[in-house]
């Protein structure tokens, strides 16, 4: 089962040890297989709106700042407990913060 | 947090982290069974202690301190006290030595993991229990959990597991890894453990369903910690590569109906990107290390030319052919040459192919092989030859055990319209045939039995007037390569009866009549014997059950049936199965070479270990070298085959003949 999770702004400002740290995490994670993809998002962005058919672009942001998403990652696990277990190891390098995972049905 | 909510986080920790522990745990106390049970103990304890005081921060290390916490414990408690405190002493000091960074540790306990992986996947070991024990030990999974995903019970399972230790701890199997040269050849072992876990979760080879995810991705797992573990080893990058490019196709080869989708006619859009991309990756690691490419990585690359085609109309086939063809010579197997016709078939037109295939169809290994006729079905529909083509899909869905597979066949068979179908079938013609009053029982039996071979083999939609004399002789090479002569005759006269009752040409006239059988009950003189005999150049395994044969005048299954443990030596005499066989100084001279060491199991053992999905009971099985006991068949093919110089009729002579003369 594949889960997305997504992070939104951390208390730990980045410095060379999370930056190790993460990096190990990152490589264990994708060695085995249970990190298929990760990345860091761009704090604004762009949103685009249907009405009545019509289609209008606007430039972010549109959250507080703290409210934004500002990275992801797909996760293959055996189960939900499983992807909250990776995740979890996740948080306690990052710190203080919120992540949310949802399962990604498959196509 | 509710309790069951816990349990199920236990569990998820439990799986991620136990190939770990129990390598670490192994590697202290030297038996994996005992590793295993102390692993439990520390589930068990989470289980007990997480609902009430929360996940704890660390739960891997948390189960690893409290598992090795019970393996310090055991062994203050075991009887050989002194012995294993002065190992565990080594061992910790030993640990110290190596401190204390985290990346030490780390290597410490992957070395420990590809230790464990060579045990669990070890040669003395059955292949059905070396399945259910990598998934135990390396995949912390259950037995229920396994025996769900090969659809059979737990307790089989269970007693698959138990057996296996038992045999480890019987051998000790030391916790090593397996030195220079060795450790090539039972890589082989672990590569073809993962490859069958996969294989059997992808390509289910029985029941409702075309595949059963959980495997696939085990072995997905098991692979992608093998490269970690061994990644100067370029045939396990190929296996993660031929795997993950596999894998990547799994949304798009069945259809709304469970039914299969060939490749060529996959939907391209449902291929899994990431998976092709993390094969892709796999295969340049391979690629990187620049060894010759051994037949993962030749089927990894056949893999990557499917993936990278943008359509089933970009494939480069000729490549394909020319891989297969590589492969072909490092597993000249018969299924490897049926991939190779149906590349050939793309790359220079089906009748190539077919001309492959029909080289093949006389080969026994293949005799009941669904997609032999499958295949043959597609070439001879693509060469217009409709009629044929709608028999060997019939065929293909008799011989094929998978359900959806069957349906599949089933409707492709019927989707061909047969204009040309006139006259009676070879199965209705059979039925007939068999009705025919003046028939005796036995004979009605005996007849019954050739000619559902014959439809097997040929289809039963074959129009009656359309077989010929050569389907019929290839149909007997397969079927009855190695039969005794008095069989092979029967089965002759059956489809000479038939023939004859159906107002056909006579169908065997590319049959021989077989002569063995004059010569069965006589026994060879003198002469031959000394001929036979002086051929020191051959097998002494062969030459020592001939000479057995010869002194005991014991019958060939008695002999076969010896175990090394019923031998008396001194005596020159061994009891099985409630008489006595004896045996003088020609024997005598030659068995302890052919012992060499062993001290129980078959006697007589068989060239090679046995196939996977043939694993014999376990008395049948050399425990030290994992091959099965010879075969009546193959004992019996051999002295045929060696004696055929030496034999007036050059059919060569059958083993009871070398009963002594008199006897």
């Amino acid at each position: 089962m594949r889960y997305l999770m997504t992070t939104k702004a951390s208390s730990r400002t980045p410095d060379d040890s999370l930056f190790a740290e993460m990096g190990q995490f990152i490589e264990e994670l994708t060695a085995s297989g249970a990190l298929l993809a990760t990345g860091g998002l761009e704090p604004g962005g762009l949103r685009l709106t249907s009405v009545d058919g019509e289609i209008t672009v606007t430039d972010g942001p549109f959250t507080e700042a703290k409210e934004a998403v500002v990275g992801f990652a797909l996760i293959e696990a055996r189960s939900q407990e499983e992807a909250v277990e990776h995740a979890r190891r996740f948080r306690r390098i990052v710190g203080d913060g919120e992540s949310e995972i949802r399962q990604v049905f498959s196509q | 947090m509710p309790v069951t909510d816990t349990h199920r986080t236990v569990d998820a920790v439990f799986k991620l982290e136990s190939a770990k522990i129990i390598a670490t745990l192994t590697r202290m106390v030297r038996d994996v069974a005992l590793a295993e049970e102390l692993a439990q103990d520390a589930l068990v304890a989470a289980l007990e202690q997480w609902p009430a005081s929360g996940v704890p921060d660390n739960p891997g290390a948390w189960l690893l301190a409290i598992a090795k916490r019970r393996a310090v414990d055991h062994i203050r408690r075991s009887r050989r006290l002194e012995r294993k405190q002065e190992q565990l002493a080594h061992d910790l000091a030993h640990d110290r030595d190596r401190q204390p960074g985290p990346d030490s540790e780390h290597d410490h306990h992957q070395d420990d993991v590809l230790r464990l992986m060579f045990i669990s996947c070890h040669p003395l070991l059955p292949t059905r229990e070396r399945l259910a024990l990598t998934l135990r030990l390396l995949g912390g999974l259950t037995a229920g959990e396994i025996a769900r995903a090969f659809l059979t019970d737990e307790q089989t399972i269970a007693q698959r597991i138990a057996a296996a230790k038992r045999t480890l701890a019987d051998a000790r199997v030391p916790f090593e890894l397996p030195p220079g040269a060795e450790l090539a050849e039972r890589l082989v072992s672990v590569l073809e453990v993962i490859y069958l876990i996969f294989n059997e979760g992808y390509a289910a080879t029985s029941g409702d369903d075309l595949m059963r995810p959980g495997l696939t991705l085990e072995a997905l797992r098991l692979g992608r910690l093998l490269a970690e573990l061994a990644p100067q080893e370029a045939e396990v990058h190929g296996l993660v590569a031929l795997m993950e490019i596999q894998q990547s196709r799994s949304a798009a080869r069945t259809g709304p109906s469970g039914e299969p989708i060939p490749l060529h006619e996959q939907h391209r859009g449902r291929w899994d990107q990431l998976l092709v991309r993390r094969g892709f990756t796999a295969m340049l690691r391979a690629r990187e290390i620049g060894a010759a490419p051994g037949p993962y990585v030749l089927q990894a690359a056949i893999a990557v030319s499917h993936a990278q085609a943008a359509s089933a109309e970009d494939t480069d086939w000729a490549r394909i052919a020319s891989l297969y063809e590589a492969l072909a010579r490092l597993l000249p197997t018969p299924v490897v040459q049926l991939n190779r016709a149906v590349a050939l078939a793309h790359a220079h037109g089906p009748q190539r192919g077919l001309d492959l295939v029909d080289s093949l169809t006389s080969d026994p290994a293949l005799r009941d092989y669904h997609l032999l006729p499958g295949v043959r079905g597609d070439l001879l529909l693509r060469l217009g030859r409709s009629a044929e083509a709608r028999r060997e899909f019939e065929r293909a869905a008799q011989l094929t055990r998978n359900v959806a597979e069957r349906a599949f066949l089933l409707r492709r068979a019927e989707e061909i319209t047969v204009t040309d179908a006139s006259g009676p079938t070879l199965g209705q013609a059979a039925q007939d045939f068999l009705k025919c009053e003046d028939f005796t029982t036995p004979t009605v039996r005996s007849y019954a039995q050739t000619l559902r071979r014959l439809c097997r083999a040929l289809g039963e939609g074959q129009p009656l007037h359309s077989m010929t004399a050569q389907q019929v002789a290839r149909v007997f090479a397969a079927t009855w390569p190695d039969a005794a002569a008095t069989t092979w005759n029967r089965h002759r006269s059956a489809v000479r009866s038939f023939c004859a009752w159906a107002d056909l040409d006579d169908l065997t006239v590319g049959l021989e009549r077989r002569t063995g059988s004059g010569h069965a009950t006589r026994p060879l003189s003198r002469t031959q014997l000394d001929a036979l005999f002086g051929r020191t150049e051959l097998p002494l395994r062969e030459r020592t059950l001939w000479w057995l044969l010869h002194e005991s005048g014991a019958g060939v299954t008695t002999v076969l049936s010896l175990n090394v443990e019923d031998l008396d030596l001194d005596d020159r005499r061994a009891r099985t199965g409630g008489t006595w066989v004896s045996w003088r100084s020609g024997t005598a001279r030659l068995l302890p070479a052919l012992l060499s060491g062993r001290t129980r199991g078959p006697l007589f053992l068989a060239d090679r270990r046995p196939a996977p999905a043939r694993t014999p009971a376990a008395a049948d099985l050399c425990p030290q070298t994992g091959r099965r006991r010879l075969s009546y068949e193959r004992a019996e093919y051999l002295f045929k085959r060696t004696t055929k110089s030496l034999a007036p009729s050059a059919d060569g002579y059958t083993l009871s003949q070398l009963k002594p003369r008199g006897s």
